[in-house]
């Protein structure tokens, strides 16, 4: 996969891409982009993979531009429409997941399969999700991974040669988090579902400890059309804990 | 030099092994452990209290605003500041303050204090806050982010509801009125305005820029303050901002009696529960976007240059209860002892922190009412005359001229009567 940086209105973005194939757009998860990551360049060869940063991650800019969901949303539509591909297949984690599920709502002509990934975005009250901002790390890595000293296999889009700490990365990543999971992350995605109409797959781990496997059945409730699947010996990182059955998982749903 | 009395309203009743449960003491505290009954009286002791200092000689009674915690049962500082307002009659009401962002529509403040102000004949000073992250971003679910920019929209907001003469419109990014012509509208022309803040420098640069007064609100005292006091002042004098002492205002506990060996029987407990039990979660000390990235490497260069006079052990101790009286007293967490020793050290606190606003806590955790009330009468009556000589050659834009004229007018009787 190889940087760069994409300039897209008032958003400069950096992209990790590579690949050939069916045009694939990866949207990474609230904490952090994974740069480098093994299950993209899987996925790179099949596909023609675009995985951007997004605006208020890392060193992507823009945030100040986003007063809403909605301004994202429209940022992608953008992105993927300038991209030139035509549809595209869309992957979206955790909160990725959600802004992928609200692309495919707002742009059905962009989007041609849906893959959710340990997908926020819906809220159950009475199997409330635990807050991601306020467990401290051990209770925040026992609940993001099936086993918590795979967490060294996590790869990160931190670069020290930007000069900022990886501290300094966190809370700039958090911070844009926050815009769009405080303080629940739902922010109206069930009303809307009835309009995405793309073939879904949503994949939890079985041991997500932040957005619990069970959540699969509100997605399937709101999207006859959906597949949902549960990756055994994963938590919320399944590309990480269960690489290889993600990745057959995923190219096996793209075709 | 002016002095206001304050306290937090601690819920005084928490168990005794409370500290050793290791609950977090904001946020999801169980209400269980606490009775409304003793909780209204609670409140009745600090309208007592307040109304004693107002006759005691004190500038201004201060109340503040804290939600879902045992340490400050405080969820609107204007309901406290309304049976201060009908029942005094001189000093300033503090209100330090309204959580802008808290409040919808904000015009709600404006209107709210402008009442307070009509009630007291003008003596309303208007605090306006961020909040904790406790209080604004977990109790109240703002998002972190978007906090700073709320209280901004909220402040133009309000400070135009209490002048604009005509209706206007107002389509902001978080609050959209058609129509803002608030009623009533307050006595003073321009109310004073205090913004507390911990060392952000968006905020010092808020307060400069609006002449604000500004207010370090620590519980512990003149080491832990000073290096960050030291480098709000420095960059006042940079950006060329007042230097007047009577725009900075600190929180110190007192702690006056007779003697100091009965300081220290009297007052060792209640300061003990003050610190021990607000024990803050520590999922919920910090949210991502609460504090810029700027302002969080400024304020802990602030702690690393005070590690000389406050060790990190000490303040893990202090939390914990664990210093001896007169420890407390020496780091500068409580100034305790005779009129005579506390006047003393007040004096070398306001000097050396360049602070014309002492806003003294004069009732600490589960303190006895009577001994408040003789903290309030010692204060008032042997510590305030004797220091009212600090900065006396600097004019005071940040107080009521309502209230200064009230309590100067005051203190001139009870000597004249003692005469």
């Amino acid at each position: 996969m190889k940087t760069s940086r994409k300039t897209t209105g008032e958003f400069d973005v950096r992209v990790w891409s590579g690949g050939a194939g069916s045009p694939v757009l990866y949207l990474h998860g609230f904490e952090q982009h994974p740069g480098d990551a093994p299950f993209l360049r899987k996925l790179a060869q099949t596909h023609e993979v675009m995985a951007p940063e997004h605006p208020g991650y890392g060193s992507s800019t823009g945030f100040e531009r986003l007063h809403d969901l909605q301004d994202l949303i429209l940022y992608y539509r953008t992105l993927v429409d300038s991209w030139g591909k035509g549809p595209v297949d869309v992957i979206g984690h955790s909160l990725g997941g959600m802004f992928a599920a609200e692309l495919a709502v707002m742009a059905p002509h962009l989007v041609r399969k849906l893959v959710l990934v340990s997908p926020y975005g819906l809220w159950i009250d009475d199997q409330p999700l635990a807050d991601p901002f306020v467990l401290l790390p051990p209770q925040f890595a026992a609940a993001k991974w099936h086993d918590p000293s795979k967490a060294a296999n996590e790869t990160s889009a931190f670069d020290a040669a930007e000069g900022e700490s990886a501290a300094n990365y966190r809370t700039v990543n958090l911070t844009t988090a926050a815009k769009f999971m405080w303080p629940i992350p739902d922010k109206g995605l069930s009303r809307r579902l009835s309009y995405l109409t793309a073939p879904t797959l949503v994949i939890h781990g079985e041991s997500d400890g932040l957005v619990p496997a069970s959540y699969d059945q509100a997605w399937a409730r709101a999207l006859p059309q959906a597949t949902t699947v549960r990756i055994p010996g994963a938590g919320h990182m399944p590309m990480v804990e269960a690489e290889g059955a993600f990745t057959s998982l995923v190219n096996d749903f793209l075709g | 030099m002016k002095f206001h009395w304050f306290a937090e309203a601690t819920y005084p009743h928490l168990p005794a092994d409370y500290h050793e449960r290791k609950l977090s003491s904001w946020v999801d505290t169980p209400w269980d452990l606490a009775d409304p009954v003793k909780v209204g009286q609670m409140y009745h002791m600090f309208i007592r209290l307040m109304q004693q200092a107002d006759r005691d000689g004190f500038d201004g009674l201060a109340v503040n605003e804290h939600h879902q915690t045992p340490f400050a049962m405080t969820p609107s500082p204007n309901l406290l500041a309304a049976s201060l307002a009908s029942t005094t009659q001189n000093a300033a009401i503090l209100i330090i303050g309204d959580s802008l962002a808290l409040y919808n529509p904000p015009t709600r403040v404006a209107e709210e204090m402008a009442y307070l102000d009509c009630v007291s004949g003008g003596r309303v000073i208007a605090g306006f806050v961020f909040g904790t992250p406790m209080d604004s971003v977990f109790a109240y679910g703002n998002s972190p982010p978007e906090l700073r920019e709320r209280f901004h929209e909220a402040r133009g907001l309000i400070t135009r509801a209490w002048t604009e003469p005509k209706p206007f419109s107002f389509n902001g990014k978080y609050n959209q009125l058609r129509y803002v012509n608030i009623w009533p509208r307050p006595i003073q022309p321009k109310l004073p305005i205090w913004v507390p803040g911990s060392g952000s420098l968006e905020t010092w640069d808020l307060v400069i820029d609006q002449n604000y007064c500004y207010g370090h609100l620590s519980f512990s005292g003149l080491h832990s303050a000073k290096p960050m006091v030291d480098a709000y002042w420095e960059y006042v004098d940079q950006r060329g901002g007042d230097m007047n002492p009577h725009r900075m205002a600190f929180t110190q506990l007192v702690c006056c009696a007779a003697t100091d060996a009965e300081a220290e029987a009297k007052y060792y407990d209640a300061v003990r529960y003050f610190y021990r039990n607000n024990s803050i979660g520590p999922g919920f000390l910090a949210a991502p976007g609460y504090t810029t990235i700027r302002s969080q490497q400024a304020m802990a260069q602030h702690i690393q240059n005070n590690a000389a006079n406050l060790k990190p052990e000490d303040r893990a101790r202090a939390a914990a209860g664990e210093m001896s009286f007169w420890e407390y007293d020496e780091k500068g967490y409580i100034i305790a002892g005779t009129p005579e020793r506390v006047r003393q050290r007040v004096r070398e606190l306001a000097t050396d922190l360049r602070i014309g606003q002492l806003i003294g806590c004069l009732h600490m955790g589960d303190l006895a009412e009577e001994t408040a009330a003789e903290n309030t009468y010692l204060f008032g009556t042997e510590v305030i005359p004797h220091l009212r000589d600090l900065w006396a050659d600097q004019p005071d834009h940040w107080t009521p001229k309502v209230s200064q004229d009230r309590v100067a007018a005051r203190s001139q009787a009870t000597k004249e009567a003692a005469q």
